[in-house]
């Protein structure tokens, strides 16, 4: 182990040409170096040969799914899940030194980076109003602190309770049900800001929120979409299983305005062709799309195969399938025919001729997969582009078969299981309605806050006290600088964390730091050792088991804290044995059967090799939508524009990052090393913009508000992204993002349709 | 492409004979080659064949499925390329013809390359083995009502067991 750097690097940005492959021997390498640097190597083999186990620990990274039990390789990880598990596992440790040495001030202006790398917390610790250092607090005395903050508030609606994708489904499940008892539905996540676009698009359209296809229909498939996300950086083990599929003959279409290395070509480092030969071609072909442009994308192929249907009737629809299975067809078949092939051009970026090319295949493929990420979600009209893949997919039969469906790809290992857990601002009353059942009180029925909401109310002062269980909310949330106006205007915030980050420094008039276990490490409680379960992108449902020692005696796990907090915040309200739910994480579980629909005999059932999948009710022919079956949709025609002498931003991970979090200051598949305040153009826009290669730069967002959001101090890089188009790293570049400017209906921020304009700044 | 069909009489209603063959999940109890199946879906199913190292494992979709008539179905490995269909028809009230016939395409590899020859035998056995187990049985084990067609599911009641699960969004 190493130890971590007092001061922040004074590294030179240098660039090189960008990498065309991903993984391979580099990646064990990275992955091992960086591990080896935060702890010993007892540890790291401890982790690596438990992370994604049957029994295992899961993964804390992504939601990938994994193979099935008797399928697993030995290494079953990425680079990625290797540093993030190992950053979790770090020997170092933060103790009350550390924050007697820095003043909270100071720690703030260290960067996210630095932060990170000071290691696990210890003890519990408490900023007090006058003061401006974190100074240590009993258990009793910091949990009693914040209940007693939160039974003063005129309205259980005057705190929020947010929750990252990490925490556990027993975690989460405790945490809805805190919240409602004390008499809340403020409950925004993570989700808010990832996929909700996606879940509501496919809840109206399909009757589900979740994604329809497993792992097996990715290896079946004859054509897969990979839009608006790059696989290799933020869910490297998907290549896998895109390597697969080619094996079995698929082709793989990608959509992106940035051409990433995993988009290209793997090497499988679990295999001798991936060490020594030259891996596998993943995509067959690249769109490159302007940010934004996937809209008008699926409306162009839509409308190619309604038209090649007029050419050969009977040929290209499934009718039989659109017949039985769906509603509005006909209407969507006049509007989709109405969209002008020169708007679908100006949006996207691509010849008719590459749409055509597209859509030919499309037409050669029995079954075809839509992958999506945040390219997708995160913009204005992220969620008519969800409804227009979903028309996409109805018009062949592409859902609800093997091989075939929407494939929703989540970037946090239990995003998807905290929302089927209750972890949601609007649950519906039949969710309430078990809960009153089951634990005998009445849950409040307004609706709560998302996150996007949450720091409006708390900048207009009617959010007060602030609650995050896991994540870095301040980092992950848009319009920084109206985020910690928001934080700070707080009475209370408090974080149960495993890791120092910026969420801690930026706080309210009071702040707690809750140090909890890890995921990796062992949860001993009154009746002996717990496991935790956790939901993966594909519906799994499945167990995940601590192997390390913890990283101090006095932590407690995320269960143990909700419980001691609602029983101090509750004092007896509501029919609710938290105690016991602390000593036996079986009886959550109990309870969870009573509550969700899919859950019986969970305890019995998630033991089992592998776990429980739940099915999704369109893979049983239901569809749970206002006609009972799949719905076509009309959506106007959209796009993200910049006035001339501006380009669309979109905010992207480096490949050494794990979500607000990066390991360091090199993006090694973009050929970016040393510096992360880096502005990534098209080389003839930068041209045309009249500004050179390595140019200082402000990045100057423009919204309609008046307020000016400025991120200062930016390189240019020349990168082959899709014209008018241009990328930078969150959440350095989050304070561009305006806090109004969110997709229709889902309310998530729009990070990947930001216009900006590049202004020269002086050097030095 | 070879072909192998082999018929089989059963002395159990129509209703009886379909829906034990439909568990597919029981095919071991009373199958030799058969060591374990998966039903991933109503539509996926997910097959494990002999030991050691005649072992194989593949996914099949079921294409088509018509409640006391017939199931159609195709291999997804492209290692073990076959189709199939299985009918049955009542020849009585309480017997049955069970028919099945089955397709092998041509590019199996290894111990694989040589089943289509062996096929006919294999199925004969098995055939006989589902006729001695329903017989002495009487009943079936469970039954799944719902159809199949050009590979979609069309369950036979609105709300099935399985489809009641959270539909509320995910974000």
């Amino acid at each position: 182990m190493k130890k971590a750097a007092s001061e922040e690097p004074d590294e030179q940005l240098t660039v090189t040409k960008p990498k065309a492959w991903a993984a391979g021997v580099p990646a064990v390498a990275h992955a091992l170096e960086y591990s080896l640097d935060q702890t010993s190597a007892p540890r790291v083999g401890t982790t690596l040969l438990a992370i994604n186990q049957v029994n295992g620990i899961d993964c804390p990274g992504c939601a990938w799914a994994d193979p099935s039990p008797g399928h697993r390789h030995l290494n079953e990880y990425c680079e990625n899940g290797a540093k993030h598990i190992n950053d979790e596992a770090t020997s170092r440790r933060i103790t009350s030194d550390f924050f007697r040495r820095y003043s909270v001030a100071e720690l703030n202006r260290q960067s996210d980076l630095w932060l990170n790398q000071q290691g696990r917390l210890t003890e519990p610790m408490v900023k007090r109003p006058d003061s401006d250092h974190y100074e240590p607090i009993s258990w009793p005395e910091a949990l009693g602190l914040l209940a007693g903050e939160l039974r003063e508030l005129d309205s259980p609606d005057e705190a929020a309770f947010y929750t990252s994708g990490r925490v556990s489904n027993e975690a989460a499940f405790l945490l809805q049900l805190f919240a409602r008892a004390y008499g809340t539905n403020n409950l925004p996540d993570c989700s808010n800001l990832c996929h909700e676009s996606s879940g509501f698009a496919l809840a109206e359209t399909l009757g589900t929120g979740k994604g329809t296809v497993s792992l097996e229909d990715i290896h079946h498939a004859d054509l897969i979409f990979l839009v608006g996300q790059n696989p290799g950086t933020n869910h490297p083990r998907q290549l896998s299983a895109l390597e697969e599929a080619k094996h079995n003959g698929a082709r793989i279409i990608a959509v992106n305005p940035l051409p990433e290395a995993g988009l290209m070509r793997f090497k499988n480092p679990q295999k001798p062709s991936g060490i020594i030969g030259r891996g596998v071609q993943i995509a067959d072909r690249f769109l490159q799309v302007r940010a934004g442009g996937d809209l008008a994308l699926f409306q162009g192929l839509n409308r190619l195969l309604l038209e090649a249907e007029d050419s050969r009737p009977g040929a290209v629809l499934d009718h039989d399938f659109i017949r039985s299975n769906t509603s509005g067809f006909e209407e969507f078949s006049r509007h989709a025919r109405s969209i002008a092939w020169e708007d679908i051009l100006t949006a996207t970026g691509l010849t008719r001729e590459e749409i055509g090319q597209a859509a030919d295949d499309v037409m050669r493929s029995e079954r075809v997969i839509v992958c999506w990420a945040m390219g997708v979600t995160q913009h204005r009209h992220a969620v008519p582009t969800i409804r227009e893949i979903v028309n996409f997919l109805l018009l062949r039969g592409n859902l609800g078969k093997p091989g075939a469906g929407a494939c929703p790809v989540r970037g946090h290992s239990n995003v998807q299981g905290d929302r089927t857990m209750g972890i949601w601002e609007r649950m519906p009353d039949i969710f309430l309605d078990a809960l009153r059942k089951e634990f005998d009180f009445e849950p409040p029925r307004a609706h709560g806050v998302d996150a996007v909401n949450a720091i409006r109310a708390m900048r207009e002062g009617r959010i007060k006290v602030f609650v995050g269980v896991a994540g870095n909310f301040v980092r992950a949330a848009p319009d920084s600088n109206a985020t910690e106006d928001a934080l700070r205007q707080c009475s209370l915030t408090a974080h149960i964390s495993t890791k120092l980050n910026r969420s801690h420094t930026v706080c309210g008039r009071t702040a707690l730091i809750l140090p909890a276990l890890g995921r990796t490490e062992r949860d001993i409680q009154a009746t002996g050792e717990q496991f935790v379960t956790v939901e993966n992108s594909m519906s799994e449902v499945h167990t995940s088991q601590g192997r390390l020692e913890p990283a101090s005696r006095t932590l407690l796990s995320e269960v143990a804290i909700i419980c001691r907090l609602a029983r101090l915040t509750l004092n007896g309200k509501a029919d609710i044995p938290w105690e016991q739910f602390e000593g036996d994480y079986g009886l959550i579980r109990d309870r969870i059967s009573n509550v969700i629909p899919g859950f019986q005999h969970f305890n019995r059932r998630v033991v089992r090799p592998g776990g429980i999948r739940l099915p999704n009710p369109v893979n049983e022919g239901v569809f749970h939508t206002r006609t009972d079956k799949a719905l076509f949709t009309c959506n106007e025609w959209q796009m993200s524009e910049a006035p001339e002498g501006h380009l669309v931003l979109q905010t992207l991970r480096s490949h050494d990052q794990w979500n607000t979090i990066p390991y360091t200051d090199n993006d090694r598949y973009r050929g970016i090393h040393g510096s992360r305040r880096v502005v990534m153009v098209n080389p003839e826009d930068l041209s045309r913009l009249d500004l050179a290669e390595g140019q200082l730069v402000d990045l100057v967002s423009v919204w309609g508000d008046g307020v000016e959001r400025r991120a200062e101090g930016f390189r240019t890089v020349p990168y082959p992204t899709a014209l008018g188009c241009a990328a930078a790293y969150y959440p350095e570049a989050n304070v561009l993002a305006p806090l109004d400017s969110v997709a229709e209906t889902s309310n998530q921020p729009a990070y990947k349709g930001i216009v900006v304009r590049l202004e020269p700044a002086a050097e030095g | 492409m070879n072909t192998v069909e082999e018929t089989i009489d059963v002395a159990v209603p129509v209703r009886t004979a379909y829906n034990q063959w439909t568990q597919f999940e029981s095919f071991p109890r009373f199958m030799t080659v058969v060591k374990g199946v998966h039903q991933i879906r109503p539509n996926l199913t997910h097959w494990v064949l002999g030991r050691g190292p005649l072992r194989h494992e593949f996914d099949v979709e079921i294409v088509e499925q018509v409640p006391d008539s017939h199931v159609a179905w195709r291999s997804l490995d492209r290692r073990f390329m076959h189709r199939g269909k299985v009918s049955f028809r009542a020849t009585a009230p309480d017997r049955t013809e069970v028919v099945v016939r089955m397709h092998f395409g041509s590019n199996g590899v290894g111990l694989l390359a040589h089943l289509p020859t062996l096929a006919h035998r294999v199925v004969q056995a098995e055939l006989g083995h589902f006729k001695e187990f329903i017989e002495s049985v009487g009943q079936e084990g469970g039954a799944w009502r719902g159809s199949i067609r050009n590979g979609h599911v069309y369950p036979a009641e609105p709300e099935p067991a399985r489809s009641q699960v959270p539909h509320w969004p995910v974000g």
